[in-house]
């Protein structure tokens, strides 16, 4: 198997997975929000690959594309969904955002 | 002869169906023609089927023909059965050739009416009904006809729906017969209990063989059937209010189909009254009490058709008088020219109200005998057959009933004789009343400000013109098919299925004829003095006849304030507290609840991610530690 081993990549896939997780939770921008997501989402493919290659095994991967497509997508909706919100000049922080509060 | 009677059973049904699938593809007329013609339809295969049994020997005239099994339970088994005898061919006669021609009597009635499909999809399903009733080869069946024939009654007397009396009527006439449906009911329990059938040959062979409570109960329970559907007392209060429904239903319900039922169904199941004969004897005594109290009242009405309608009542009674002491012919065959003149009075009254605008106060009318020449002659031939004068077919039927009562020779005979009498009295009297203040006398101002129109539709005129026309023959021509003691075709025809009891001698049949037929005249003649020569003024009306001996409201202070007062009280006591007060608990309770859950949601999604996150966390936590 050429390059490091698979603990390497896992270690790189959690910290990539916890830097996300802590954007989402303490950035209030929702466009850094939505860019921790996506770092979040890449963590896991990371770890799918990485788990592909050890156990020679292709399913992890076709997954990792699969990811790939739904986080294209997801971006596409979560950025219209802000420039929407810009051009109603509403402000831009996720905490303002709680007129679903019950 | 089987095949036929299947026929003229289902044509009325394929035509209320067809009517009804059709809805507005065909005009109004077109629905009326579809039922007309299919209830002349019914009528032709029974007249098939009526000369293809007379084709037979007497003894080889019952036949049963059972399409499929319907209901099977253990060993009780009913089919779908009809029974094609001497008695449910005359029934279906009479129900096909008296119903086709209201039916199309009414194609002029009900002309320009706004709902004439339904109308004579309700025809239809009538005539069908009573024919489920006279055809059913088993008791069950009976009762199936039985319940369509109240349903029918119901939808056509409550037909002018937008009218609050109308409705409450048909109610009254549901719930009265629906009462009479239940005493049935419970006789057939009684009968499935006891002899494990409910097939007439079964049920009458076994019968010999239960004890006589039993018998009782059922006979009782039968009779109550019997009273409520052909309105004799005690149940006889909804029979005047169903005239709200059109006129032709009136003359539907009184002649062809309905209140005959009663009489039917004593004859048919005579086999069980005979074996309980004290329970016979209440029907013959209902009847005749029926026959004075309703002839009674007859004097004292102002509606035409509340006059008619009582008259009903009281031949009714008649027919149970001779049903109830064993004289099952003479009643078929009064049914049978009941059918006949009262179908012709309603259904010439029915012109009289036509033609003034549907009026029906006979206070109003007077005079119409020159504006109305044909109605009034066949309103006078309905009349006079009515009253039982001969030659006409009143005469021969009743007085031979009378002559039966005489020939029992005791003295309930005798009581029952002498009533019946009274009655022939009575019925002279109020028809002649009714028939010389509507068309006799001056023309009254009402008449005058609205003369009757002339006809400018010509099938109004002949649809109308020519049935009457045709009941006015039938009603002088049908009672001569029997004249007692002489010529006995229909006791003769009836003879396998129904064998009268008691025969009355010439002599019995001579006396009741003399006595009813110089009571009747009695009864015209004090009726001409009265009402039409105006020697003496018409006698104050007693409230007790205008109250129809206050049945009405005994039932209201009986039935239906303590149903009122009852369902107020458990409004207050059940309905308030427990029932809505449960249903409040119930939505006040969640929305408590939902009040303490509402603090979790804040809005805000950085929080709805951490519970997210720390869940996870918990999760794997959980995990690591478990395994």
């Amino acid at each position: 198997m050429l390059g490091p081993d698979t603990a390497a990549y896992l270690i790189v896939s959690a910290f990539l997975f916890a830097t996300g997780a802590l954007g989402v939770l303490i950035r209030r921008s929702p466009l850094i929000v939505l860019l921790s997501l996506e770092i979040m989402l890449n963590g896991a493919n990371l770890a799918l690959i990485a788990f592909s290659r050890h156990f020679a095994n292709g399913d992890g991967q076709i997954f990792a594309l699969a990811v790939m497509a739904v986080a294209a997508s997801e971006v596409v909706v979560g950025l219209g969904l802000i420039v929407a919100m810009a051009r109603k000049k509403l402000e831009l922080d996720v905490d303002k955002l709680s007129s679903l509060r019950g | 002869m089987t095949a036929a009677a299947w026929i003229c059973l289902l044509l009325p049904l394929g035509s209320a169906a067809l009517i009804t699938l059709l809805g507005t593809a065909v005009s109004r007329r077109t629905a009326g023609w579809i039922a007309t013609l299919s209830c002349g339809g019914a009528f032709a295969a029974a007249v098939v089927s009526f000369v293809s049994m007379l084709g037979r020997s007497p003894e080889d005239r019952s036949e049963l023909s059972t399409a499929y099994s319907w209901l099977a339970a253990g060993n009780f088994k009913v089919g779908l059965s009809i029974l094609t005898d001497p008695l449910s061919m005359l029934m279906m006669l009479i129900v096909t050739g008296v119903g086709s021609l209201i039916v199309a009597y009414s194609l002029g009635y009900m002309d320009g009416d706004d709902e004439e499909r339904r109308y004579f999809a309700y025809m239809s399903l009538f005539v069908f009904s009573m024919l489920m009733l006279v055809q059913g080869g088993n008791l069950l069946l009976l009762l199936v006809g039985w319940g369509l024939v109240g349903l029918s009654s119901y939808l056509l007397i409550g037909f002018h729906h937008e009218r609050p009396s109308a409705v409450a009527a048909a109610k009254k006439a549901f719930v009265m017969n629906a009462f009479g449906d239940a005493t049935m009911a419970v006789a057939f329990f009684v009968l499935i209990q006891k002899t494990g059938s409910l097939e007439f040959a079964t049920v009458f062979s076994k019968a010999g063989g239960l004890s006589s409570t039993v018998l009782a109960l059922v006979a009782l329970g039968l009779l109550g059937g019997a009273v409520a559907k052909s309105a004799q007392l005690p149940l006889q209060t909804w029979l005047p209010d169903a005239m709200e429904g059109p006129t032709p239903v009136s003359a539907l319900i009184h002649a062809a189909t309905m209140v005959t039922a009663g009489v039917y169904l004593i004859v048919r199941t005579h086999p069980l009254f005979e074996l309980t004969p004290h329970v016979q004897e209440v029907a013959a005594g209902l009847g005749t009490a029926t026959l004075l109290m309703a002839g009674l009242i007859a004097l004292v009405q102002n509606d035409i058709k509340r006059v008619i309608a009582y008259s009903t009542m009281s031949q009714i009674g008649y027919m149970f008088l001779g049903a109830g002491i064993g004289a099952y012919a003479n009643a078929m065959f009064l049914l049978m020219a009941h059918a006949f003149f009262k179908a012709l009075l309603f259904l010439g009254a029915g012109i009289v109200i036509h033609a003034l605008h549907g009026e029906q106060d006979i206070r109003r009318m007077g005079g119409l005998r020159r504006l109305m020449p044909r109605t009034w002659w066949a309103m006078l031939v309905g009349g006079l057959a009515l009253a039982g004068m001969p030659p006409l077919s009143g005469f021969f039927a009743k007085d031979s009933i009378l002559a039966a009562a005489l020939a029992r020779e005791d003295w309930y005979g005798d009581v029952l004789f002498g009533v019946g009498v009274a009655g022939a009295f009575l019925t002279g009297l109020y028809t002649f009343r009714m028939l010389f203040v509507v068309f006799g006398g001056e023309q009254s101002a009402y008449v005058r400000e609205h003369p009757p129109h002339a006809g400018d539709d010509r099938l109004v005129d002949w649809s109308m013109g020519l049935t009457v026309g045709v009941l006015a023959v039938l009603a002088v021509l049908g009672g001569w098919i029997q004249f007692a003691d002489r010529w006995t075709a229909v006791t003769n025809f009836l003879e396998p299925v129904a064998r009268s009891v008691v025969e009355a001698s010439g002599t019995q049949e001579t006396v009741a004829s003399i006595c009813a037929v110089l009571l009747g005249l009695t009864g015209i003649g004090v009726a001409w003095w009265v009402y039409s020569a105006r020697r003496s003024p018409a006698p104050r009306s007693w409230a007790v006849l205008e109250h129809k001996f206050y049945f009405d409201e005994l039932y209201n202070g009986l039935f239906y304030w303590p149903a009122v007062a009852w369902s107020r009280i458990l409004d207050w006591t059940v309905e308030g507290p427990l029932v809505n007060g449960s249903i409040a608990g119930v939505a006040t309770a969640t929305r408590r609840t939902g009040g303490l859950f509402r603090a979790l949601q804040t809005g805000l999604v950085r929080l709805y991610a951490f519970a997210v996150a720390a869940g996870l966390a918990v999760l794997v936590l959980v995990f690591i530690a478990v395994r």
